[in-house]
């Protein structure tokens, strides 16, 4: 039953179908892989990005000013005097 | 009947035929014409609709201080732009009001052309998020880089601005902006049939970020070298100032501050003339503080030592129909007398017999005159007259810092002639530039002479001497104070417009730093001794600790004494009655006391009365008569 429609000319469409198949598939791969890439390349971006500010304010917090006048002002500091200050 | 039919049949099949292959010779005609003829036309139109071409902006280099902290940096912030044509006239109410717009103000950057146009650029990135919420037709988010100074005003003249298209307008900015400056890149995107791009996209040209320059400022020095301007121009009502500190050994300028400031970050609210780098840009005429150059161009000559004397003509003196005078008349003063008396007299008379030529090589070599190479734009070289146009008023004028304009920058270099024992380092600004082997170390003065010099300058900083109140509790200075009339646009001397200044370095056994001080028009007093040696002090005591430079704790306190000797006091004297000046000096240098001398001539008075009961270090006060 099985031979009468398993003929050898069958295989050639048969072998073109499953390489298409794969070429979709490796397409679809390709793509998928594309989207992926460009995401972590995003990522990588906003996290330069983000390392950017958070370097900025971090030079804006510890700006020598805003540190003298939060001492100063809030902590009722005042900036030693040469003789205050020991090296060890 | 038959026949005709066939004949009929036939010939339908054979019109058919023909058609089909008329219509075959057409479409082949086409075909030809599409894939020959206009293939390079339709292939750019297809290549036009499946591909699109993004410009990525790269970002700006950033700039960092010598401890690596950051001065300069950019980040990318949003910017509202539309297609002009696409935006649908009844909704530009809402998009005015989400932006923070008059609506007219809207209506009219819309109406300037069709195409694209920029609405707001580099807003909050909320004001961004509300405006695209609302989805209007034609409206864009773009991303650009907006450059932060995070020190704003107390490095905005050295660091200068960025405009809004990412080009270096100031300062630094201006001065390396082809290297600070990225290089944009060029990426291809397919798209698909709706025109979304396919994330398989290919960069034409990728872009490169600007280099990061790191600086030899230092954050927490140029803060205090800022606040103690500010400060020190506000007690004084004065116009403006200017501060450097360098680093003398490597020629690294560890601030360079003027007042008054602006904020970078919002230049638009200064005017143009407030951008300028005063330290660098603009000139005065330094007065007194270039006497030291004179006395060491003296004794450079071999004919002057440091102990010989001059006679001041008692505060007038002629120079051909020009009079000089001395603000405190003086009779005979040795070298050291004439820096610590401030005499013009007496360096005019240095000069007048050194002669022009050497004064002129001396100036020369330590630095006045020529740009000093820092790479900052506008520098000025100076005001120094060429040689042939010396004659004896301006050699003498010239000794005592009249009728020659300096820069800041340039005197922070040539004190620190003096303070590296006669050679000269050019001042660098770029930590890269420290290392390089090329650094122009050039010798002015011999190390005897820039020593001899030093020595006095100290002396001219003791209680004695005008530059008293720049001395910092712990630590030895060698300075000079200066006030000089500004001239006017007429050739002049402006009335009652004066610079003070103070120029010195710290501490004296091993300078770490060179300190200029200018006061533009201070408006209590007019002295540098008053006026800019309290900002140099401030400067010094917050930096020099802060560098680790301890102060000195022990008997010397708040004074400072002349070291000379270690070995056993070859002065075997109670009395010092009869003894010239240089007698007094050479003595007290001898033992290490500190001397404060009134008048000229010969001792007639001392005190205390017995000078061998002395200590290194305790004080002896002579009185002298002609």
């Amino acid at each position: 039953m099985m031979a009468t429609w398993l003929r050898p000319w069958l295989a050639v469409p048969v072998a073109i179908g499953i390489l298409a198949a794969g070429q979709i598939w490796m397409s679809h791969l390709r793509y998928e892989l594309s989207l992926e890439n460009q995401r972590v390349n995003n990522d990588q971006q906003e996290t330069l990005q983000l390392i950017s500010t958070l370097r900025l304010e971090l030079a804006n917090l510890t700006r020598p000013e805003r540190l003298r006048k939060t001492a100063q002002e809030k902590l009722g500091m005042a900036p030693p005097k040469p003789m205050q200050v020991v090296h060890l | 009947m038959i026949d005709k039919q066939q004949i009929f049949i036939r010939r339908r099949i054979e019109a058919v035929a023909g058609l089909l292959v008329l219509g075959l010779l057409l479409l082949a005609v086409r075909a030809v014409d599409l894939q020959w003829v206009q293939s390079d036309r339709l292939t750019t139109m297809a290549e036009k609709q499946r591909y699109r071409e993004y410009t990525a902006l790269a970002p700006r280099g950033s700039i960092y201080d010598s401890k690596g902290r950051t001065l300069a940096e950019s980040v990318e912030i949003p910017s509202i732009a539309a297609m002009a044509d696409e935006v649908p006239a009844e909704r530009m109410g809402e998009l005015a009001s989400a932006l923070g717009l008059s609506k007219q103000q809207v209506q009219r950057k819309l109406g300037k052309r069709k195409g694209f146009v920029w609405l707001a650029r580099q807003v909050p990135p909320s004001v961004a998020a509300r405006v695209m919420a609302l989805n209007i037709p034609g409206v864009r988010h773009e991303k650009e880089w907006r450059r932060y100074q995070p020190l704003g005003p107390e490095t905005g003249h050295l660091l200068g601005f960025v405009g809004i298209d990412g080009k270096g307008l100031e300062g630094v900015e201006r001065a390396w902006n082809a290297s600070l400056t990225g290089e944009s890149g060029l990426r291809q995107v397919r798209r698909d049939a709706r025109g979304h791009s396919l994330p398989d996209g290919s960069w034409l040209r990728e872009p490169v970020p600007g280099q990061s320059i790191n600086l030899t400022i230092d954050a927490t020095i140029q803060s205090i070298a800022y606040a103690a301007l500010a400060e020190g121009v506000r007690n004084q009502d004065a116009k403006g100032g200017s501060v450097v500190v360098m680093r003398p050994k490597d020629g690294a300028i560890l601030a360079m501050a003027n007042w008054p400031g602006y904020n970078p970050n919002n230049f638009r609210h200064a005017k143009p003339g407030q951008w300028r780098n005063r330290a660098v840009t603009d000139v005065f005429e330094p007065g007194s503080v270039l006497k030291p150059f004179s006395v060491a161009a003296a004794i450079a000559s071999g004919k002057w030592q440091a102990d010989s004397i001059v006679y001041c003509e008692q505060g007038a003196m002629k120079v051909a129909d020009y009079t000089i005078k001395d603000d405190h008349p003086e009779g005979w003063l040795d070298l050291t007398g004439i820096i610590v008396k401030s005499s013009n007299i007496g360096a005019a008379k240095l000069a007048l017999d050194v002669g022009a030529a050497p004064l002129y090589a001396m100036l020369d070599r330590a630095g006045f005159g020529r740009r000093s190479d820092t790479g900052l734009g506008g520098e000025s070289p100076g005001i120094v007259l060429p040689l042939d146009r010396w004659g004896p008023v301006e050699t003498a004028n010239i000794a005592f810092g009249q009728g020659i304009a300096v820069t800041p920058l340039q005197l922070a270099a040539a004190f620190s002639v003096l303070a590296n024992e006669g050679m000269y380092v050019t001042p660098k600004l770029f930590a890269d530039q420290e290392n390089k082997p090329e650094i122009a170390r050039d010798r002015v003065m011999s190390k005897a002479v820039a020593r001899q010099v030093k020595s006095m300058l100290e002396y001219a900083t003791s209680e004695d001497g005008t530059g008293s109140k720049a001395v910092p509790v712990g630590y030895r200075v060698a300075g000079k104070t200066g006030t000089a009339q500004k001239a006017n646009n007429k050739g002049g001397y402006s009335k009652g417009k004066y610079n003070a200044v103070f120029a010195g370095f710290a501490p004296v056994e091993n300078p770490e730093l060179v300190i200029i001080v200018v006061v533009d028009e201070p408006q209590k007093s007019i002295y540098g001794g008053q006026v800019a040696a309290p900002v140099f002090r401030h400067v010094a005591e917050s930096a020099l600790p802060y560098l680790g430079v301890a102060a000195q704790r022990g008997p010397q306190t708040d004074w400072q004494t002349m070291e000379v000797v270690a070995e056993s006091p070859a002065f075997e004297h109670e009395s010092l009655y009869g003894m010239s000046m240089r007698e007094v000096r050479r003595m007290a240098a001898l033992r290490g006391l500190r001397l404060h001398v009134h008048g000229s001539g010969w001792v007639s008075r001392q005190k205390p009365a017995n000078v061998l009961a002395l200590n290194q270090g305790d004080a002896v006060e002579v009185w002298l008569n002609e």
